[in-house]
C-alpha cells in the first residue's frame, strides 16, 4: 500500500494536512516501513540520526509521515513532534524479547503525553518474518493494551521487510484518521 | 509545444548523430590526422579522469565486439586486450609507442571500477555475524583503536554508546551495510588514528555532538551510493592509475568522515536532530566536486 492510495482513502477529512508519526526504539523497523510506504529500495537501510520525512501531496492536500530515530539519546527529541499529530504509529520490533519492558515502558510515557492525548495508536507488531517473533496477542497482553480507554487503537502483526500487514493497519490508519476528524 | 518539437529535434539529432554522423565524423578525421579515435584521447587528454572517462565513452559507442568486450576485461588479460584492439584498429607501436601503455591503464581503470563495485557489494552483503570470530575481532579491535584507555566491560555494554552505537550490542546497527560499514570504520581507525580520535571526540561534544559509530555506517552508506552511480569514476581515474581495490574504496570513506566531521562543526546545526539536512547539503557538496574534471577526493594528513 503506497502512500498515495492512503492519501487518496484519507480524502473524506477536511483538514489539508494530515500527519503521521512513526516512534519506537531503534532497530524496531521504522525507517524500513516508511520506505515501503513510499515503495522505496529497503536494501541499504542505515540507523536514523534525527528523522526521515515522507510527504505526498495531491489537489493541495497532503500526508506528511515522520519517521523519528529510535536511540536512546534522541528519544528526549520526539516530543518536539508531537504538535498536530493525527495519528501515532508505534513500531515493536517482535523478536527482540528482552527490550519487551523497554518498548512498553516507552509506548506508557508517550500515551501520558498530554500532546498526545486522544491520538489514536496503532502498534506494529514487526519483523513477524523471523521465526523467534512473538505473536501479537502475546505483545498485545505484555504491554496491557485493554487497559486503554482513552483513544482508539489497535494492534497488527507485520513484516515491514515483506510487506505482509501493512495494508491492513494503514487502512485502520486511515479509518481512524476520517473517524476522528468528524 | 515549441518544447515539444524542441525536444523532438534534439532527439533527432541525437539518433542522427549516434548511428550515422558520428561514424562518418570518425572516419573522416581518422583519414586526415591516420589516428583512430581511441589514439587521439590517448594523446590528446591528459591522463586520468579526461583521458579514461573519453576513452570509456568511446568503447561503450563502438559497434565493434572487440571494442566493447575490453570494458569488461579481466585484469590479467589487459595486455592482450590493448593488443586485439590495436590489431582491430590497425595501430602500428612503432608510430605511436606511448599508445598501448596508455590504453592499458584507461582499460585497467574502467574495468577495475566495475570490479571494484563487485567487491564492495560483497561486503556490503556480509551481515555481521557474532557467530564468527573474525567479525567479534573486528568490532572489539574497533574499540581499542578508538579507546586504548579504556577496557570494555563486558561484549554487551552501554559503553558502546561512547563510541556513537545506538544501544549496548553494535550488531544490530550495521543493517544494511553489512561488514562494509565494520570494515570502513575500523580501517579509518587503523590508518589515520590520531584523526579518528579527534573526529570522536568532537562528536561528543556536548552541543555539536552527533553518534561517531552511526553516523559512520550513514557516509559509508553514502560512499557506496555514490560508487553505484559511477559518480565515484572520476575520482578513482584521477587517483588510481590501475585496477582499483577495496583499498582505494576505504580511502575515499576517510576522506569523507573526516570532511563531514569539519563540515558539521563549520555549520554549527541547531540538534543532532538536523543531521538529514546537512548530510544531503554536504552530500550535494560532493557531488559538485566529482563533476569537476580533474577531482580528487583524497585525505591529506599524515599518517597514524
Amino acid at each position: 500500500m503506497g502512500l498515495l492510495s492512503i492519501l487518496r482513502k484519507l480524502k473524506s477529512t477536511p483538514d489539508q494536512e494530515v500527519r503521521i508519526l512513526l516512534l519506537g526504539l531503534d532497530n524496531g523497523g521504522k525507517t524500513t516501513l516508511l520506505k515501503q510506504l513510499a515503495s522505496e529500495d529497503i536494501s541499504h537501510i542505515t540507523p536514523t540520526q534525527g528523522f526521515n520525512i515522507k510527504s505526498v501531496q495531491s489537489q493541495g492536500f497532503k500526508l506528511n509521515v515522520w519517521d523519528i530515530g529510535g536511540q536512546r539519546k534522541i528519544r528526549p527529541y520526539w516530543r518536539n513532534y508531537f504538535e498536530n499529530t493525527d495519528v501515532l504509529i508505534y513500531v515493536i520490533d517482535s523478536a527482540d524479547r528482552k527490550r519487551f519492558e523497554e518498548t512498553g515502558q516507552e509506548l506508557a510515557e508517550l500515551l501520558d503525553e498530554e500532546k498526545l492525548s486522544g491520538v489514536p495508536v496503532l502498534i506494529f507488531a514487526n519483523k513477524q518474518d523471523l521465526l523467534t517473533a512473538a505473536p501479537a496477542s502475546e505483545i498485545a497482553e505484555g504491554l496491557n493494551l485493554h487497559t486503554i480507554r482513552d483513544r482508539l487503537w489497535q494492534i497488527q502483526s507485520c513484516s515491514a521487510l515483506t510487506g505482509e500487514g501493512i495494508q491492513d493497519g494503514m487502512n485502520w490508519v486511515c479509518k481512524s484518521v476520517n473517524s476522528k476528524k468528524k | 509545444m515549441r518544447r515539444v518539437r524542441a525536444r523532438m529535434l534534439e532527439f533527432l539529432w541525437q539518433h542522427f548523430y549516434t548511428s550515422f554522423l558520428r561514424f562518418w565524423l570518425k572516419w573522416f578525421i581518422r583519414q586526415v590526422t591516420r589516428k583512430c579515435e581511441l589514439q587521439r584521447i590517448c594523446s590528446g587528454y591528459k591522463q586520468g579522469a579526461p583521458r579514461t572517462v573519453q576513452a570509456e565513452y568511446s568503447l561503450e559507442s563502438s559497434k565493434n565486439k572487440v571494442l566493447r568486450a575490453a570494458l569488461n576485461v579481466e585484469e590479467n588479460m589487459v595486455e592482450e586486450c590493448a593488443e586485439a584492439i590495436m590489431m582491430e584498429k590497425k595501430v602500428v607501436s612503432q608510430k605511436d609507442p606511448t599508445f598501448k601503455l596508455n590504453l592499458q591503464v584507461c582499460l585497467l581503470q574502467i574495468s577495475g571500477y566495475k570490479r571494484l563495485y563487485v567487491s564492495v557489494e560483497d561486503l556490503r552483503k556480509q551481515m555481521f555475524d557474532s557467530e564468527k570470530a573474525e567479525h567479534e575481532n573486528m568490532l572489539l579491535k574497533l574499540w581499542d583503536l578508538l579507546v586504548p584507555s579504556v577496557k570494555l566491560e563486558s561484549r554487551i555494554t552501554k559503553q558502546w554508546g561512547d563510541i556513537g552505537f545506538q544501544g549496548d550490542d553494535p550488531k544490530t546497527d550495521f543493517r544494511g551495510m553489512g561488514m562494509l560499514g565494520l570494515t570502513n570504520l575500523v580501517f579509518f581507525s587503523e590508518n589515520y588514528t590520531d584523526v579518528a580520535r579527534q573526529v570522536l571526540s568532537h562528536s561528543n561534544h556536548p552541543k555539536l555532538g552527533y553518534s561517531y559509530a552511526i553516523v559512520g555506517i550513514n557516509l559509508t552508506e553514502m560512499a557506496y551510493s555514490l560508487l553505484k552511480s559511477g559518480a565515484l569514476k572520476p575520482h578513482f581515474y584521477n587517483t588510481v592509475p590501475q585496477s582499483p581495490k577495496l583499498e582505494h574504496f576505504h580511502q575515499l570513506y576517510c576522506y569523507l568522515a573526516y570532511e563531514f566531521d569539519k563540515f558539521w562543526i563549520e555549520e554549527k546545526p541547531e540538534s543532532i536532530m538536523e543531521f538529514n539536512r546537512y548530510r544531503e547539503k554536504f552530500h550535494d557538496q560532493v557531488k559538485k566536486q566529482l563533476e569537476e574534471p580533474d577531482v580528487t577526493l583524497y585525505l591529506r594528513v599524515d599518517c597514524k
